[in-house]
């Protein structure tokens, strides 16, 4: 945190970051993007030393109007959560309390007397008197000691939490006390290193951005739902409320279960999923071929629907029919094998499509660095500028936001009760996929495909997409969601 | 090999002189670290009568890392697993320069005492610590 640490951070350059400071210098921007984005969140993308100098002014501030050193004002500071304020009134009512809640002070006092030691308890020794030391629980070791035990705490990775040595002694080492018996600079700059990632991690305005080796730390006011941000080194999208991958329309809770349920049951569902492959009506094995849902059968030339098995003769003509997932009323109350049956096939029935996405995504991906490349060799070769082919370059990245919301309304409508806000929820959601579908299509063509039409593609794909998060999303729909009961 | 911290030779000179009823901890011959121990099973305990192996090493940054001990003797027990891994509070996050391999046993021959089928097992423990 010292100005002189040398700690090795990507210098990545970040003048291009847009960042948008405090809340209260864009509230007219805010209302106007989140008219147009139902996601929208005010977030910044910060750097190591940004953070550092955020940090820095709440420590500052602290130690100022407590008059304690910045190393007690840390200590405070992530026991109360980087709340100064709070703390500032706290302390103002009763000081003592800020202190033992925050392990500065003990809740019972030492009844050690400095002038009587003899021997350090930890190493059996005796060192001449002044080499001891104590934390404010006045519970005196020989320095060598407090070296040995700091040493030792950091390479396991402790900093903040480091304790003091008596048992059951829940007093804190503040940052001065460790510095001044730990020596060896390696030592130093990974306690530093280790103390600066648990300031972080206990801010509630501060996250790192979870990308492999990305240094990027997000900084936002916490509110509650599904909230997006996108990292500028990486581009990952992250949920600031819960750090999963971004989610939305998905509340953090139902993502979690979700998930956990995909890790859980992906063997029973993979088992099942390779035996629904039999004919409904002779059993044969068939394999899918293609993305069409209408099978037929090789060997009896039954029609069949690949996703309910039902006889697509009563799925006409309407090809997304399947999306709407129908809950079988007769099946329900038979026995429990079919009930387990069918919860599994409802399960499949979500999960498939979530799957489905998800491997799109992947393959829509490779799709924009191809027209990245493409792009690029067209303006090389004079074909008009970078500005002339923004539009191609826009709807690749349209449609990867599209499908990414797509992909996550499928565990949304998994745990939706079946009722008439579902049946609109799936209406809508087969709306954007067909959507989607046709983004999709034309942007696997765009420079065939008339401009115009490209652009209005995009302009109704995302219009589906923010009418159904602007429906359904948690913070935007409480009095919708609180009256469907 | 370092010569033995003070600290050790202080604690296994105490051991010998004023052993803990019921707990025999002798340091291995080519090894002052390591330590045979064996525990009676404790009176009116489903132990009673029995006589339990274990094994005590001290690592190298003893005492500011607690002492490894691990059952060789097959218990069953709801705080020691099948390998002989115990799970006790002052050997893994509660572990203090302060306490000592007396401490330690005491509190083994205490966990043996306390046994009672249905007390909670490692998992919880482990999971209540990685929710911090
Ligand atoms: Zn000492
Ligand atoms: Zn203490
Ligand atoms: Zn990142
Ligand atoms: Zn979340
Ligand atoms: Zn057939
Ligand atoms: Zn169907």
């Amino acid at each position: 945190m010292s100005a002189e640490s040398d700690m090795e951070y990507s210098d990545n350059d970040g003048d291009d970051y847009d960042y948008y400071g405090g809340q209260d210098d864009c509230d007219m921007e805010t209302v106007d993007r989140s008219k147009a984005d139902p996601e929208y969140f005010v977030f910044s993308c910060l750097k190591v030393e940004e953070v550092e100098k955020l940090l820095n002014e709440s420590i500052e501030l602290l130690s100022n109007s407590l008059h304690i050193t910045p190393s007690l004002a840390k200590v405070i500071l992530h026991a109360y959560e980087w709340n100064a304020q709070e703390i500032i009134n706290k302390y103002k009512e009763n000081s003592n309390e800020v202190l033992m809640y925050s392990h500065v002070k003990p809740r019972v006092p030492s009844v050690q007397v400095y002038s009587s030691i003899k021997v350090c308890a930890i190493c059996a020794t005796s060192p001449p008197i002044h080499k001891y030391s104590a934390l404010a629980c006045g519970h005196y070791f020989c320095n060598e000691c407090w070296t040995t035990h700091f040493e030792v705490q950091i390479m396991q990775g402790v900093s903040n939490n480091i304790q003091c040595m008596a048992q059951e002694c829940e007093v804190l080492a503040p940052e001065d006390f460790v510095l001044s018996h730990v020596t060896n600079p390696t030592l130093r700059e990974r306690y530093q290193q280790f103390m600066f990632k648990d300031h972080v991690k206990s801010h509630p305005e501060l996250r790192f951005c979870p990308g492999p080796n990305c240094q990027w730390i997000y900084h936002a006011v916490a509110r509650e739902g599904a909230r997006r941000v996108e990292c500028l080194g990486c581009e990952l999208l992250t949920c600031f409320t819960c750090g999963a991958p971004h989610h939305a329309p998905t509340d953090c809770a139902t993502i979690r279960k979700w998930l956990t349920k995909c890790a859980d049951d992906s063997e029973t569902a993979n088992y099942i999923s390779a035996h629904t492959k039999d004919c409904p009506k002779c059993q044969i094995c068939i394999e899918k071929n293609g993305g069409c849902n209408h099978m037929q059968c090789g060997a009896c030339r039954y029609d069949f629907c690949w996703v309910c098995l039902g006889d697509w003769k009563s799925h006409g003509s309407e090809y997304y029919e399947c999306s709407r997932y129908k809950e079988d009323p007769n099946l329900i109350n038979d026995n429990q094998h079919a009930q387990a049956r069918e919860a599994l096939k409802k399960y499949l029935h979500y999960y498939e499509r979530w799957e489905n996405h998800a491997r799109s995504l992947k393959l829509e991906e490779q799709t924009l660095a191809c027209l990245k490349t493409r792009i690029n060799r067209k303006v090389m070769a004079g074909e008009g500028t970078w500005i002339d082919w923004q539009y191609l370059w826009d709807s690749a990245r349209l449609l990867k936001r599209c499908r990414y919301t797509l992909q996550y309304t499928y565990p949304f409508a998994y745990y939706m009760e079946v009722g008439p806000r579902k049946e609109l929820f799936e209406y809508q959601q087969a709306q954007l996929e067909a959507e989607i579908e046709n983004l999709s299509w034309k942007v696997e063509r765009a420079e065939t495909t008339h401009r115009g039409d490209l652009e209005n593609q995009m302009d109704i794909a995302e219009k589906r997409r923010t009418t159904l998060l602007k429906d359904f999303l948690e913070f935007n729909t409480t009095n919708a969601s609180s009256s469907k009961v | 090999m370092a010569a033995l911290p003070r600290r050790i030779i202080k604690e296994t000179q105490r051991l010998m002189q004023e052993p803990v009823p019921g707990i025999s901890a002798v340091p291995s011959e080519t090894n002052a670290r390591y330590f045979h121990v064996i525990v009676t099973g404790p009176e009116d305990s489903p132990f009673e009568g029995g006589l339990f192996k274990l094994e005590l090493f001290l690592p190298e940054d003893y005492p500011m890392s607690a002492p490894k001990v691990r059952f060789i003797t097959k218990i069953y027990h709801p705080n020691i697993d099948r390998l002989g891994r115990i799970c006790l509070d002052i050997l893994k996050d509660k572990w203090s320069p302060a306490l000592q391999i007396r401490t330690v046993l005491l509190s083994i021959q205490a966990l043996l005492i306390g046994a009672k089928p249905g007390r909670p097992t490692c998992k919880r423990r482990s999971r209540a610590v990685e929710g911090e």
